[in-house]
């Protein structure tokens, strides 16, 4: 049994090398990556960042949205024995910057980049991954993300082997901030795949940020331990095309991530009070008998799916606070109950859970 | 701002213009240098669309010569002045509402194919692989543009200030040496202003595209430009830095009305 996320990976790169391990959009088209790579990308960000003084024990502060480099990267730092801190881009984070005053940042862009840059202390490396707008102020410090697949001068150590090491730190608004060793990702991994019989096969999409202890507990860590599919949309306002484009069969989200799904297909419902709209509130209806349920599936349901990129979904995952009734009742006509899922090592309500610690990845 | 060279790249000397009689530019000079964000101002009938019509051939001017990239011409035509690199977009949106955004940006891939059209009607030889480069071009414009989200949307669905962008993108899509920009924000709120200028900056920046563009709003000219060029009546007025033009006599003169009413007075 793995006891870390690095050792995870290679366990898939060593059963399934040829299989999709992550799927993202560059340009319009999806690009897949397989296991093998995948290892073969983090050991060799390991060795770069290494090379630039990373060690066991420091922490990579990342500024970015739900991206496959971020991601390649966080693996690599946890590789070397080191902790990973996820910051939302969209958030004001300078306040957290100057106290945590991180010493390896990777910022998204020109945003991130700049609120780096407004605190005192320079980190000793910046790395950012889209370089727009960058070469027009001081940009010393500042390397791409890139550039660390031309540096690799030597090959990346054995990666770290202890389930206690930290792998990812969250730092809640009113709170001590929160480490989460690999030990419990994969044991809360664990977990969910046999609650949610996860397999291979799955196809998860990440589509919000990784800023959450959310994404790292329940898409990343049995990401790795059940080596199914991740994917990545091609941005935040593309997710529902690409939600549409993928079918996954698992996704994450919150009652608001749901809302916000429920809000965007009533929105282009027909007008009330049309022939249209009373065909999908006749087929929408609960408890309908068989032969009610068989028309209506097939006259509003699965199109309503297929629009709502939700026709293959399998585990529709709900952190936090539950549905509202309507979102609930919607959702539900459409035979989609989403499980609520209790962060397992650390017990709270799921009406206490803070806001900004669950990511909206529907 | 932008990596501006000293060699110039477009240059008019001592161009005029009239239509049956009537003057609508006289005798303009000025130049314009690699790198630079040039802006054209002026009131209305000042000639700053027409002065852009006869930088890319559409007009021919009646005396006067035209310089571009090394070259004095008498007569462009505007094919030739797209193949020469220059692209541009215009006042009114000239887009094939029909299509969708994506369609329309590699409409502006066309001069860059080399295969004929048998080759890409049978989809034979070099068709294909070209087909891929288009797409990929077109497909880095749109990002860069933020416009990928409606890839697949057809035009005329889009809002006024996103067609405005998907203008600009299909011009950017010819790797224009010289990007000539008829008011390409005029009609738009602040907020898709901001966006715009911010777009143009970028432009120039990272693509090292040469800018001449049309504006009304004299806060984002200032801000944004070089380089301003002022024009009143066909007639140059002003020439210089954003600093040297706002302190110009004759341009206060003429945007505050002091020389029209003194001539009315006469």
């Amino acid at each position: 049994m793995t006891q870390t996320l690095p050792q995870a990976l290679l366990l898939q790169a060593r059963t399934r090398g040829t299989k999709t391990a992550l799927r993202y959009k560059r340009l319009g088209i999806w690009q897949a990556r397989s296991w093998s790579e995948v290892a073969t990308d983090v050991s060799r960000l390991a060795a770069a960042l290494q090379q630039l003084g990373f060690s066991r024990g420091d922490d990579l502060l990342i500024i970015s949205q739900a991206r496959a480099e971020a991601l390649l990267l966080a693996l690599a730092a946890q590789w070397l024995g080191g902790s990973v801190t996820l910051l939302d881009p969209e958030l004001d984070n300078r306040p957290l910057l100057v106290r945590l005053n991180p010493a390896f940042v990777l910022a998204e862009a020109l945003d991130s980049v700049q609120q780096i840059r407004d605190i005192d202390q320079p980190p000793r490396v910046l790395l950012y991954l889209d370089g727009r707008g960058l070469n027009a102020g001081d940009d010393h410090g500042l390397s791409g993300y890139a550039e660390l697949f031309t540096r690799i001068i030597a090959d990346a150590p054995e990666p770290v082997t202890e389930a206690a090491a930290t792998a990812f730190v969250f730092h809640p608004a009113d709170g001590q901030p929160r480490p989460l060793s690999h030990g419990q990702l994969l044991e809360g991994a664990r977990k969910l795949i046999t609650r949610e019989s996860l397999s291979a096969g799955e196809e998860a999409l990440a589509a919000r940020v990784f800023a959450a202890s959310g994404q790292a507990r329940y898409l990343l860590a049995p990401w790795l331990s059940a080596g199914f599919c991740l994917n990545f949309p091609e941005a935040l306002a593309t997710r529902d095309t690409d939600r549409r484009e993928l079918g996954p069969t698992l996704v994450l989200g919150t009652r608001e991530s749901y809302a916000r799904l429920e809000h965007w297909a009533r929105e282009r419902l027909p007008l009330p009070g049309t022939l249209s709209h009373r065909l999908y509130r006749w087929a929408m209806a609960p408890d309908a008998q068989l032969f009610r349920r068989w028309i209506g599936y097939w006259l509003i349901r699965r199109p309503l799916l297929d629009v709502l990129g939700m026709s293959r979904l399998r585990v529709p995952l709900l952190v936090g606070p539950a549905l509202s009734q309507e979102s609930a009742a919607f959702f539900g006509a459409l035979g989609i109950h989403p499980g609520s899922w209790q962060e397992p090592s650390v017990l709270r309500e799921p009406a206490q859970a803070p806001a900004h610690l669950i990511s909206h990845s529907v | 701002m932008s990596a501006i060279t000293e060699s110039v790249l477009l240059r008019l000397d001592d161009i005029s213009l009239s239509f049956k009689g009537v003057k609508a530019i006289t005798s303009i000079s000025f130049a314009v240098k690699t790198g630079e964000i040039c802006a054209l101002i002026g009131p209305n009938g000042a000639g700053k669309s027409s002065l852009l019509n006869v930088i890319n051939g559409v007009y021919q001017a009646q005396s006067g010569s035209v310089s571009y990239a090394g070259q004095t011409r008498r007569r462009m035509r505007p094919h030739q002045a797209a193949e020469r690199g220059i692209a541009r977009t215009f006042q009114n949106i000239a887009l094939f509402k029909g299509m969708s955004v994506l369609d329309n940006v590699l409409t502006g891939r066309n001069l860059k194919r080399r295969s004929s059209w048998v080759e890409q009607m049978l989809r034979l030889g070099r068709a294909p692989r070209e087909d891929d480069e288009q797409r990929r071009y077109a497909e880095t414009i749109i990002e860069f543009l933020r416009i990928h989200p409606w890839r697949h949307v057809l035009v005329g669905k889009l809002s006024y200030g996103l067609q405005k962008r998907v203008e600009l993108a299909r011009a950017l899509a010819a790797e224009p040496t010289l990007l000539l920009l008829d008011e390409p924000m005029a009609g738009m709120n602040a907020e898709e202003k901001t966006e715009m200028t911010q777009f143009i900056r970028d432009i120039n920046r990272e693509f090292g595209t040469t800018v001449v563009l049309i504006e009304h709003d004299i806060g984002v000219v200032m801000g944004l430009c070089d380089h301003v060029v002022v024009l009143d009546y066909g007639r140059k007025i002003g020439d210089g830095t954003p600093e040297q033009v706002r302190a110009n006599p004759e341009v206060i003169a003429a945007y505050l009305g002091t020389r029209r009413s003194r001539a009315e007075a006469r």
